[in-house]
């Protein structure tokens, strides 16, 4: 729910960086194509946070180096758009980030997800509050625009974003109608932050993603979370040591299932048990029904591993 | 050998932990061998045994837990399955139905339930099963507990 929050929250934000650099005005988009451009520089700047290390802080000083003059409002309006998504994006980033290593931590309890979630939780209201900031300081309209609509999109969680990304859609349009031509006296600056947007995402696009990879976006289910639950049930199931001479069971000792009753015992004990009385211990029924398969397993068990004597 | 041994520590170390969980027994290891072991148990309540301390002296094989260790009472007990005089106990879990999945612990809550549950039919102390057999509860009852206020109770003065 809270990752829905977020991936929605980051939505118009690429909603607007691509809305500001595809000069045609194509309002009627279908939905889906939109979203299928969205999704891919969704991707982009994922896989471009890896490197936000330096981007972000010559990001971060060329905006508010170019908020000061009040000239060129209109363009500042366009790169401080484009900055503050990519900022923004870091910040979210990082808040993803430490989520990922809360779920990462050995405690698999259910604490530590709650943590993580209000922690999210926090870090997605701070990224609402920076950028409505920073977008009122460079330009009023749109900048409020832009805030209004992410708080829409936070409350109403994931159904209604299809119908907000519209909402922006429609409200950039209406604000590059009016500054539109600002923006046509500089053809040349909004292409130049997309370039290095644009290499890491054919590099990353066709690769999958590590588990510990930076970048990865946490909508994907956590593989190793989900396999660390059975694997930790499996291993307090089974005893790890046999249970009569104390030695730890080995591979073939584990899936050794001498007697029905699912008692188990090493292979070793189990094959003194059958020179001695060849009863199971834990229901004491004759192991003789299993006898023959058990020792014809027994004995190549010993041929290959002459350190069970 | 080493497998006993192995057996005997892991053991030791859940009687260490347990000592609280079972206030009826108290299960000790020899200081300088781990084969012979001594435990305390409490007779049961609403028997002839009650408020009477008993010790056990065990003497556990090297094949254990293959083969069932040795128990024999140390205190005097007038019971029909203990020897009056060795302390031998006649109890199937110590003789042909030995189980390697029997503990030294699991041991001593079998005893105390022979205690609860004497079985005159197959008696090591006749007088004690005799007395069972022809029906005479009450006496077999003071005799025993004579003897547990005798033996296994601390003396007084």
């Amino acid at each position: 729910m809270v990752y829905d929050s977020i991936a929605n929250a980051s939505i118009p934000t690429a909603a607007s960086n691509s809305k500001d650099f595809g000069k045609k005005k194509r309002v009627n988009r279908t939905a889906k194509l939109k979203q299928s451009k969205l999704d891919v520089r969704r991707e982009q700047w994922l896989s471009q946070v890896k490197n936000r290390g330096f981007k972000e802080e010559t990001k971060a000083t060329r905006v508010t180096k170019m908020a000061a003059p009040e000239t060129h409002a209109a363009t500042e309006r366009e790169h401080s758009i484009v900055k503050l998504e990519i900022s923004v994006g870091g910040e979210e980033n990082e808040s993803l980030m430490n989520n990922y290593s809360d779920s990462e931590s050995p405690s698999n309890s259910p604490t530590s997800h709650t943590s993580s979630v209000s922690e999210s939780n926090i870090s997605v209201t701070n990224f609402t509050g920076s950028s409505s900031r920073s977008s009122c300081g460079s330009s009023s309209s749109s900048g409020d625009c832009c805030s209004g609509s992410m708080t829409d999109e936070e409350d109403d969680e994931d159904d209604g974003c299809l119908d907000d990304w519209e909402a922006i859609a429609d409200a950039l349009a209406a604000a590059d109608d009016i500054q539109k031509s600002p923006v046509d006296e500089h053809p040349l600056t909004p292409p130049e932050p997309e370039q290095p947007v644009l290499t890491p995402a054919g590099s990353t696009n066709f690769r999958a993603w590590r588990p510990d990879d930076v970048s990865r976006p946490q909508s994907l289910p956590n593989l190793v979370k989900q396999n660390s639950f059975p694997m930790k049930s499996g291993s307090s199931a089974f005893p790890s040591s046999c249970p009569i001479c104390c030695e730890d069971l080995d591979m073939t000792d584990s899936s050794f299932l001498p007697c029905p009753c699912g008692y188990r015992l090493c292979l070793f004990c189990h094959k003194r048990i059958l020179e001695d009385n060849g009863r199971c211990p834990g229901c004491r029924k004759q192991y003789e029904s299993h006898g023959n398969a058990a020792s014809s397993k027994l004995g190549r068990c010993h041929s290959m591993n002459p350190s069970c004597h | 050998m080493q497998a006993s041994r192995a057996r005997l520590f892991k053991e030791y170390k859940e009687v260490q932990r347990e000592k609280v969980a079972d206030p009826d027994i108290q299960l000790v290891c020899d200081d300088s061998n781990i084969f012979k072991w001594t435990a305390l148990i409490k007779g049961p309540s609403e028997t002839p045994y009650e408020g009477g301390v008993f010790q056990l002296a065990f003497s556990v094989p090297e094949q254990y837990p293959l083969q069932p260790p040795q128990v024999r009472f140390l205190t005097k007990i007038f019971h029909p399955n203990v020897h009056f005089k060795t302390g031998e106990i006649c109890l199937d879990i110590l003789k042909n139905a030995w189980s390697p999945a029997w503990t030294l612990q699991s041991v001593c809550r079998a005893i105390i339930a022979l205690m609860a549950h004497p079985e005159p039919d197959s008696p090591l102390n006749c007088d004690s099963g005799n007395l069972l057999r022809s029906g005479d509860v009450r006496g077999f009852q003071s005799m025993a507990k004579m003897y547990t206020r005798l033996a296994a109770m601390p003396k007084k003065g």
